[in-house]
């Protein structure tokens, strides 16, 4: 037996030939049989047609997998797969990422929609909340359309919040980006997400380790996590809560020497919380997608136009707001009265470089990087 | 040995008269009631034999037949004992008939013959003066109400006793004096000035005031929504003589009414239990006044507005629109006013904390979107301020000055609100919320600057039609708070920070 921590290959001829591509199918799709476990298996019987004889004996896997072995009939798996327009890509052979090989568990095979899987180089992860702010749900779209635009493809994991604004800004920017799900390659998980997945399908790729019919659990995501966080050559991570899943994701990409980058937020915001933690690990700290560029080695000219024509009042406003306000405190800062103050804010809000959150007015990145814009030109 | 007795029953807010005849003929001692009495009245048979007893007085030992005349309306309600416990003492002489056909009686009598206060009285005196008497029997207690009437003698009898006193003119009654309101200042126990910071929401209630439009507040807990709410009535104009004489009859027939004259603006908060007859009005025997007549001319404040049952938010919708709720029952429908400004409160999300910088949500998204979807709908059509109130911190709360109290702003409402009525005298709307989206389109005098900040907030913002109505119809009113005859881009800036579409949010939100 080999040590956990060190990497395992799967055998040479593991998969080869449609047998043991049939019988992997059937491996892959039983619930208590991990790819650890399976590795451990695949030692020993070298062939996934041996494996599958094993488990159904009752030498590998748990009883309900070997009752479930009896009965997957491999053929409508792999009408199942054919059906959601994806393509089974086994370890070993030319398509399988080179990238995810080195994993400590890596997949027997993983399940692909739309283009081809991207190599290491010139793909970024970026991963974060679900319930992330306004801001963070910015940033992570522009990181998305900015890494996009300058050729880079983006991954990540297809969920609300940060994974899908990251997706829709890769998408909105022409680029390729990656989703990897967590659940079987033809379920759309979370439900809102759905329409996301499919055009990602149409213009980039979806991925998943998992055959088609099975159902988003818990204990799936983590290891969808292990492949999203090492498909790139960098991840990002923009928000998250303690004990979240963009934790998992950045360890995995630090244990197999991916850069890490996080955003930093304030200290009293509970969704700063991984990036903090993150950045005391040594992973980069960026201020925003120019860093990253920057840090990337990516940063050509700037292409999106500013909105300019601002007037003096409004531009007032702006500089007197430090962070998420009230109006009533910008409105002391001019010296003008609330009932002032509300119709610069929401010309401001108009022109996209304020935002309402919760009561409260901030100026968005776009105003931020305005800001920056005369001093640098 | 025949009597005969005016009294008055009260149906919805209005009274109508009629005649209690009394007759004692032969047979075994009983008192029989004809004539379609309510089932509190035929309760009353028991209670006034001993009330007569008991105040010195002979109660007939014959066979006594009442008949409340006309017989196809309902009479209902306590006030009948006294009319009928008179109809008996004039059949059997012992009250003088000449007085009897000049006054109505109206009083809920106790076994030891006092006469105990009785809820609608005002509504009574004014169908006496209408059916032009002399004057009102009622219960030394609601004296001061019926004596809001003008030109009507009021007699507060403290009993049954004193009444036949009054009649025999062995008692005379002291001069009853109505409860005025013009004499004592309206003292508020709240004031503006006690919220610190929340200087948009102040705003905006300012304006809700002033153009009568209903506000949805939504904040965390603590965020200081009821506080704000509250305080909606102290800014309100002041009541005219005629408005407050309609909220003192309302007051008076759910028998609240403490006193003369109710001077200040409601302010009621039924709590999210409430039932449907309890907020929109009705019972199973007596039809009572609800929660939404209650507040008429006042504020009608929901807390916690998605926990109210889908059908009692429904049943809004009829008094925000025509300013009255029509009970209807098998015996006949019951129209009562119930024109109120709403106010209505909510968590932005289950947990209360979805947009807070100190605490983090812990809803799951989909439970987010389920519970806005609940604040959607018609009801929140009608509601023109939409605002977003935040938990302040200690640090944002300390440097705030004093705010402004609610006097000088009531000054600026009342200014506005008379600019309205004097721009809409024709067209019979008494302000800017009340206005039709099409009529507020046309009168609401938009310069070309605004004009072109409405049609850029359609794209940019995502502005509904209804949206766009009420844009305009809050700038409006924003306009005639600072006095000017053209709605400004400005005054359509300001209007539009109050929208916050709460159901689209969550679809922007969902991308």
């Amino acid at each position: 037996m080999p040590d956990d921590g060190a990497p395992q290959r799967w055998p040479e001829d593991f998969a080869d030939g449609p047998g043991n591509r049939r019988a992997l199918l059937v491996l892959m799709s039983l619930r208590g049989l991990t790819p650890r476990a399976l590795l451990d298996v695949a030692e020993r019987e070298r062939t996934a047609e041996a494996c599958l004889v094993a488990v159904r004996r009752g030498d590998a896997g748990s009883t309900a997998d070997r009752a479930f072995a009896r009965e997957l009939d491999p053929s409508r798996i792999e009408a199942a797969v054919s059906v959601c327009g994806a393509k089974f890509v086994t370890a070993g052979s030319a398509e399988f990422p080179a990238q995810v090989e080195n994993l400590k568990d890596p997949p027997a095979g993983l399940f692909v929609r739309g283009q081809p899987l991207p190599a290491r180089y010139g793909t970024v992860a970026v991963v974060g909340a679900r319930s992330c702010s306004d801001i963070g749900r910015e940033l992570s779209r522009q990181i998305g359309h900015d890494l996009a635009a300058a050729g880079v493809c983006v991954v990540s994991g297809a969920a609300r919040g940060i994974d899908a604004a990251a997706h829709e800004g890769a998408l909105e920017a022409g680029g390729h980006t990656v989703a990897v799900l967590g659940c079987g390659i033809d379920q759309a998980y979370p439900p809102g997400s759905r329409g996301l997945i499919t055009r990602v399908a149409e213009r980039g790729t979806v991925v998943s380790e998992f055959p088609p019919g099975v159902p988003p659990e818990p204990f799936r995501f983590p290891a969808r996590n292990r492949i999203l966080a090492t498909l790139g050559d960098a991840l990002v991570v923009v928000e998250g809560a303690e004990r979240s899943g963009s934790l998992i994701s950045a360890r995995h990409a630090l244990e197999h020497g991916r850069e890490v980058f996080a955003v930093p937020g304030a200290i009293t915001n509970p969704l700063s919380h991984v990036p903090h933690t993150l950045i005391r690990e040594g992973a980069t700290l960026i201020r925003g997608v120019e860093d990253l560029l920057d840090d990337l080695k990516l940063n050509g000219e700037d292409g999106e136009p500013l909105p300019l024509n601002v007037t003096l009042a409004e531009q007032a406003a702006l500089d007197a707001m430090t962070g998420s306000v009230l109006p009533e405190k910008v409105a002391r800062e001019l010296g003008v009265s609330v009932t002032d103050v509300l119709p610069l804010l929401l010309m401001l809000e108009m022109k996209g470089l304020v935002r309402s959150v919760g009561g409260r007015f901030e100026p968005t990145l776009r105003a931020k990087r305005r800001a920056r814009q005369p001093a640098t030109s | 040995m025949y009597g005969r007795v005016i009294g008055v029953t009260v149906v919805g807010v209005r009274g109508y008269p009629f005649v209690v005849e009394a007759h004692i003929g032969r047979g075994l001692p009983s008192l029989t009631l004809t004539g379609l009495p309510g089932a509190p009245v035929q309760d009353a048979r028991d209670r006034i034999r001993p009330a007569v007893e008991s105040s010195g007085l002979e109660w007939p030992l014959r066979r006594v037949v009442v008949n409340l005349s006309p017989a196809n309306v309902r009479k209902d309600g306590p006030g009948l004992d006294l009319p009928i416990a008179m109809g008996v003492l004039a059949a059997s002489a012992q009250v003088p008939g000449t007085a009897l056909t000049r006054y109505a009686f109206v009083g809920e009598l106790s076994l030891k013959g006092t006469l105990v206060s009785t809820p609608g009285v005002l509504s009574v005196a004014m169908a006496a003066a209408r059916a032009g008497l002399e004057g009102v029997v009622v219960p030394a207690a609601n004296g001061r109400e019926a004596a809001l009437v003008e030109d009507l003698r009021v007699v507060g009898a403290p009993s049954l006793g004193d009444a036949v006193g009054f009649l025999r003119g062995a008692w005379k009654p002291p001069r009853v004096e109505p409860g005025r309101p013009s004499e004592a200042p309206i003292s508020h126990a709240v004031d503006f000035a006690e919220v610190r910071g929340q200087a948009q929401a102040r705003r905006a209630l300012e304006v809700a005031a002033a153009g009568g439009h209903n506000a949805l507040l939504v904040g965390s807990p603590g965020a200081g929504k009821t506080m704000l709410a509250r305080r909606l009535a102290t800014i309100l104009p002041a009541l005219s003589r005629e408005e407050a004489l309609e909220v003192t009859q309302l007051h008076s027939v759910a028998g609240l009414l403490d006193g003369g004259l109710v001077a200040e603006r409601p302010f009621r908060s039924p709590h999210h239990s409430v039932s449907i007859p309890g907020l929109l009005g009705g019972g199973s025997a007596y039809l009572r006044p609800g929660e939404v007549s209650l507040a008429h001319h006042g504020v009608l404040f929901l807390d916690e507005l998605t926990e109210f049952r889908r059908d009692a938010i429904e049943g809004l919708r009829q008094p925000l629109e025509d300013g009255r709720v029509v009970v209807t029952r098998a015996a006949g429908s019951v129209e009562f006013p119930a024109r109120f400004t709403l106010i209505a409160a909510a968590n932005p999300c289950p947990c209360g904390y979805e947009g807070d910088p100190k605490h983090r949500c812990r809803c799951l998204p989909h439970r987010v979107e389920q519970y806005r979807q609940k604040l959607s709908g018609p009801l929140l059509d009608r509601i023109d301020i939409r605002l977003i109130v935040p938990r302040l911190s200690k640090q944002e709360l300390l440097g705030e000055s004093p705010s402004e109290p609610s006097a000088p702003i009531r000054d600026r409402v009342e200014e506005a609100r008379t600019r309205q009525r004097r721009r809409y005298a024709g067209l019979g709307y008494p302000c800017n919320a009340q206005l039709p989206g099409p009529t507020a389109r046309r009168e609401a005098r938009i310069s070309a600057g605004a004009q072109d900040l409405l049609a850029r907030a359609v794209d940019s913002l995502t502005l509904t039609g209804r949206g766009f109505d009420r844009a305009i119809k809050v700038a409006r009113t924003i306009a005639d708070l600072a006095g000017a005859d053209e709605v400004s881009a400005d005054h359509v800036a300001e209007a539009l920070s109050y929208r916050m579409n709460v159901a689209e949010e969550s679809l922007s939100r969902a991308g």
